[in-house]
């Protein structure tokens, strides 16, 4: 706005609240640092500290000790991996119709794709957990896989749409006329210019099916769960350990953060403007 | 067309089916020896939904529900605005610091951030009681935040619209650059003070932006589940309950599968308005086609 009509005063208030909201919203950041790098004497202290005074990494080291770190780590990977590629895939080929075909029924396409990302997921766990069970899919990885698929899946083709939809028609055709046949032309032209597109998508289908823990806690038992459930378990197992709590917390919210921070446009731009221009 | 055919048959499979299932599950009696069994649990017509809907409980837990979504959208919008405003006023430096702490805030999953929320307003050792502590004749020691629900709310709120700012400010304060300075300054020099210019240049403007994050936020926030099961450690007290959990806890608590699939049912229809208007919104907006 307007900086230069406004009096000086305002704009050292302004900075002034700025900061002070910024030391706000990141305190609790700052707080589960601070915790999980304290021993446990500093942790469980009447007076807590704003600085580990000796800091240590006894904490992570008993987090990774935990019971079923390792394997709730592993399978967390593994279960991702499986959605994320496979979302890819299958989502890929609807954003593709979606943005560069017409055909009966694109419309209503659209909006299930929409609205399946509002109705809660969690309402729909009874059944699922009814047919999986009936399909000896609980307690596996393949049954959880399977449903964080479908979980990222509206997402992926929504955001992929967008990406397509963003290359120019006519390249498509100078392509065409080159002598391309409609797989060259996939292959060659659309695939490597939404390359950026898929790796954004896949990272926030990372983030989706990482960040998942109530479905995997309620189909599978502790050597099947995530990252995220066994947090959740090691919170009520173990009471106030609140250092090594707080520790788990940061490995496991850690690749979260960092992919989150590399793709955060792309996130908000989905959510609201994706709907710009199909 | 052939090759949304894949996405068709996965949507179809684990979610029309599932929300048909869920359906027919609500008309049903199921128990745990249905599941075991594998039979096929007896029908019960309305029952389920004549239970839940006289059951003072049940209107207690939508009651909850909603004034918690009222309240916290509420707040979240015009906090999440007011911040959007700000970072248009504040210095480069200062805007970058805000920027940063709140993709961190953004970054966060939800089980770590209400985690680190129960921890912080811990009775014995949390930092919140020991600063409130230090103003002098407050006794905040050992205070229990979540022994009182209306307390226990102050902080899910809190934390919910901890969580929820950095989205609305970053995605509002983008919007705000999109509003055309020549109009601002034009109404300037016809003599509008900077409060008039906001309310007939730029709320209007943003307001389709606005109007579609409220929509989000009023789904999110309906929807509210992990916070609560974090903070009161997967099993929330009656005077906690929220639809969402309300419904998981008589399914998978009390094996009570119909009355949980009649719960979520409801929850659902109740929402179907507000995601209707977002549809609806997103295709007016956008011009998907």
């Amino acid at each position: 706005m307007l900086t230069s009509h406004r009096s000086r005063t305002g704009t050292v208030l302004a900075n002034t609240a700025g900061v002070v909201f910024a030391a706000v919203m990141a305190f609790p950041v700052y707080w589960v640092l601070n915790t999980a790098f304290k021993p446990a004497t500093e942790v469980l202290s009447f007076t807590p500290s704003f600085w580990p005074e000796h800091p240590t990494l006894d904490n992570f080291a008993s987090a990774i000790k935990a019971p079923y770190f390792l394997v709730d780590l592993r399978n967390g990977l593994i279960i991702t991996a499986f959605a994320v590629a496979g979302a890819l895939v299958v989502g890929f080929l609807a954003a593709l119709a979606i943005a560069r075909f017409q055909f009966y029924g694109r419309r209503a396409l659209i909006m299930v794709i929409l609205a399946v990302q509002l109705v809660p997921f969690l309402s729909l766990l009874i059944p699922l957990y009814l047919m999986l069970n009936r399909a000896n899919l609980t307690n596996s990885l393949i049954g959880v896989s399977i449903t964080y698929l479908v979980l990222i899946l509206p997402y992926t083709v929504w955001t992929l749409r967008g990406f397509i939809a963003a290359i120019p028609r006519e390249l498509d055709e100078a392509a065409l006329v080159d002598g391309c046949n409609r797989w060259q032309t996939f292959y060659r032209i659309i695939l490597p210019l939404t390359g950026p597109g898929l790796v954004a998508t896949s990272i926030y289908g990372f983030i989706q099916a990482w960040n998942e823990f109530i479905i995997i806690n309620t189909l599978n038992n502790p050597e099947k769960q995530n990252l995220m459930a066994w947090l959740l378990q090691n919170q009520t197992n173990r009471g106030t350990a609140w250092g090594p709590l707080m520790a788990g917390a940061i490995i496991t919210a850690l690749p979260v953060v960092v992919f989150f921070l590399i793709i955060q446009r792309n996130i908000a731009a989905g959510l609201t403007a994706g709907a710009v221009k199909g | 067309m052939l090759l949304a055919l894949p996405t068709l048959v996965l949507l179809a499979g684990l979610l029309a089916y599932p929300l048909g299932r869920m359906l027919v599950l609500s008309f049903q009696d199921m128990e745990l020896r249905h599941l075991f069994s594998g039979s096929t649990p007896p029908w019960a017509g309305l029952d389920n939904y004549t239970e839940i809907l006289t059951d003072g409980e049940f209107w207690a837990v939508v009651r909850r529900t909603t004034i918690f979504t009222v309240v916290s959208v509420a707040v979240s919008v015009v906090l999440g605005l007011a911040v959007a405003l700000l970072m248009l006023r504040v210095n480069r430096p200062v805007r970058l610091a805000m920027v940063i702490s709140m993709l961190f805030v953004w970054a966060i999953p939800q089980l770590v951030s209400a985690q680190i929320f129960k921890w912080m307003v811990d009775a014995d050792f949390g930092v919140v009681n020991h600063v409130i502590d230090q103003i002098p004749g407050v006794d905040f020691a050992n205070h229990s935040w979540f022994a009182d629900p209306t307390q226990g709310w102050i902080v899910i709120t809190t934390l919910v619209v901890w969580a929820g700012v950095p989205f609305l400010a970053i995605t509002l304060h983008a919007g705000l650059t999109q509003v055309p300075r020549d109009l601002l300054e034009a109404a300037t020099v016809d003599g509008a003070s900077g409060w008039q210019a906001l309310r007939s240049i730029t709320l209007p403007i943003l307001k389709p932006l606005v109007v579609i994050v409220t929509t989000l936020s009023v789904i999110w926030n309906f929807g509210l589940f992990t916070q609560v099961w974090v903070v009161r450690d997967s099993k929330p007290e009656q005077d906690y309950q929220t639809l969402a959990t309300y419904a998981f806890t008589q399914a998978f608590g009390r094996n009570n599968y119909s009355l949980g699939a009649a719960i979520s049912v409801i929850t659902v229809l109740l929402m179907l308005g507000v995601m209707a208007f977002y549809i609806r919104q997103m295709f007016r907006i956008g011009d998907v086609d």
